[in-house]
């Protein structure tokens, strides 16, 4: 399979992530230009962690099968999902594309 | 993720896994009261089930997580009228095994009691039994936990003590309790009680964790169901499921496993009296 490299490069994926944090937080969504690699899902966006499973669902359907997200948040505990950051899931999925 | 109407409700559904592999049972997967979502069990087992082979599925109960909060209809059955109205919706008919952590754990036995026929065995993790005054601990837990968080001290202890996520989790189910009439209904409920336990076919494996309160209820569900089997999980609590969800998910899987090679041994212990 090939991917082109805009699609699956880091600055294309969380491009992608941060589109899919307008959609799950709608009107309560930060500014595009305010989520970096460094920032936290929960302690600096506060989101709830059914907020992080919608999340995923909205990343699923543009990635399919390729990206394992529930095996991936599977593999953490409770405090590594707290202190998650917008970096640690863009390179999991930089990562599955490979 | 997918929002659907289950009854009068509108529940937000989770799947994994193909429903029907290999002809292993689908998975139900029941959440706790207050800050519990299905959250609990995607971050912790669901995937693990999955891969086993199993159709997984999950959903918030009503009043959580992403799913509808009517202001009204809490009582244990509407719950387990949501489940029933959810596999319907899924059109899951086949018996399914029914995973409850907590609150949960009454729903899914409050289900297997009224639709027998659907459910293949349960998995209770730290659930008391609903019988007896179960209503009333369960209403009088609830209420204290509206007080305690309309009091700004004790939340601030409790982000003391258990940080900001859990203090911002617990502070977030305050609309539940507040404008709903969730706690009268609990306690207005009508359980399945010992005759409902007792009639109760089906295999249930049941985990506590050994500090929690809840440990010490383990011999009396042993005694009230025709076929239980109780494991307490050394140096856990109350929040077993995400505290030790491999230990959790191990167990579950092994325990499926075994059943589902002997498929007769239901039937056999459920006859002896």
């Amino acid at each position: 399979m090939t991917n082109c490299v805009e699609e699956t490069g880091e600055a294309a994926v969380l491009a992608r992530i941060t589109r899919a944090l307008h959609t799950v937080l709608g009107d309560c969504a930060p500014d595009p230009g305010a989520v970096t690699m460094e920032t936290r899902f929960v302690e600096d966006l506060d989101l709830e962690s059914i907020d992080l499973v919608v999340l995923t669902g909205e990343l699923r359907a543009a990635y399919g099968d390729r990206v394992d997200f529930p095996g991936y948040f599977a593999s953490l505990d409770l405090s590594e999902i707290i202190g998650l950051t917008v970096g640690h899931l863009v390179r999991h999925v930089v990562e599955s594309l490979r | 993720m997918t929002s659907l109407r289950a009854g009068q409700v509108r529940l937000n559904v989770e799947r994994l896994g193909e429903p029907g592999t290999a002809g292993r049972p689908p998975v139900v997967l029941v959440h706790g009261m207050g800050p519990d979502s299905l959250a609990d069990y995607y971050f912790t087992i669901a995937a693990g089930i999955a891969a086993a082979g199993h159709g997984v599925v999950m959903y918030d109960q009503r009043g959580h997580g992403r799913s509808e909060r009517p202001a009204t209809g809490y009582r244990l059955e509407d719950f387990s009228a949501d489940l029933r109205n959810l596999l319907d919706a899924l059109g899951i008919h086949r018996p399914a095994v029914l995973v409850g952590n907590s609150f949960g754990g009454a729903v899914a036995v409050d289900f297997a009691v009224r639709h027998p026929h659907r459910v293949s065995r349960i998995l209770l993790i730290e659930s008391a039994p609903p019988v007896g005054d179960w209503p009333q601990r369960m209403s009088g837990f609830l209420s204290h936990c509206a007080e305690t968080l309309c009091d700004a001290q004790a939340t601030d202890r409790m982000e003391q003590e258990h940080g900001r996520f859990v203090a911002r989790l617990a502070r977030r189910t305050r609309p539940l309790l507040d404008e709903t009439t969730l706690i009268e209904d609990i306690a207005a409920g009508r359980i399945p009680g010992e005759d409902g336990l007792h009639s109760l076919a089906v295999p249930v494996l049941a985990l506590y964790g050994a500090d929690s309160a809840l440990a010490a209820s383990a011999p009396a569900l042993e005694r009230l169901l025709p076929d239980c089997r109780t494991v307490i999980v050394p140096g856990q609590g109350h929040t077993l499921l995400v505290d030790a969800p491999r230990t959790v998910g191990a167990l579950l899987l092994g325990w499926l496993r075994e059943d589902l090679s002997r498929p007769e041994r239901a039937t056999a212990r459920a006859r002896t009296p």
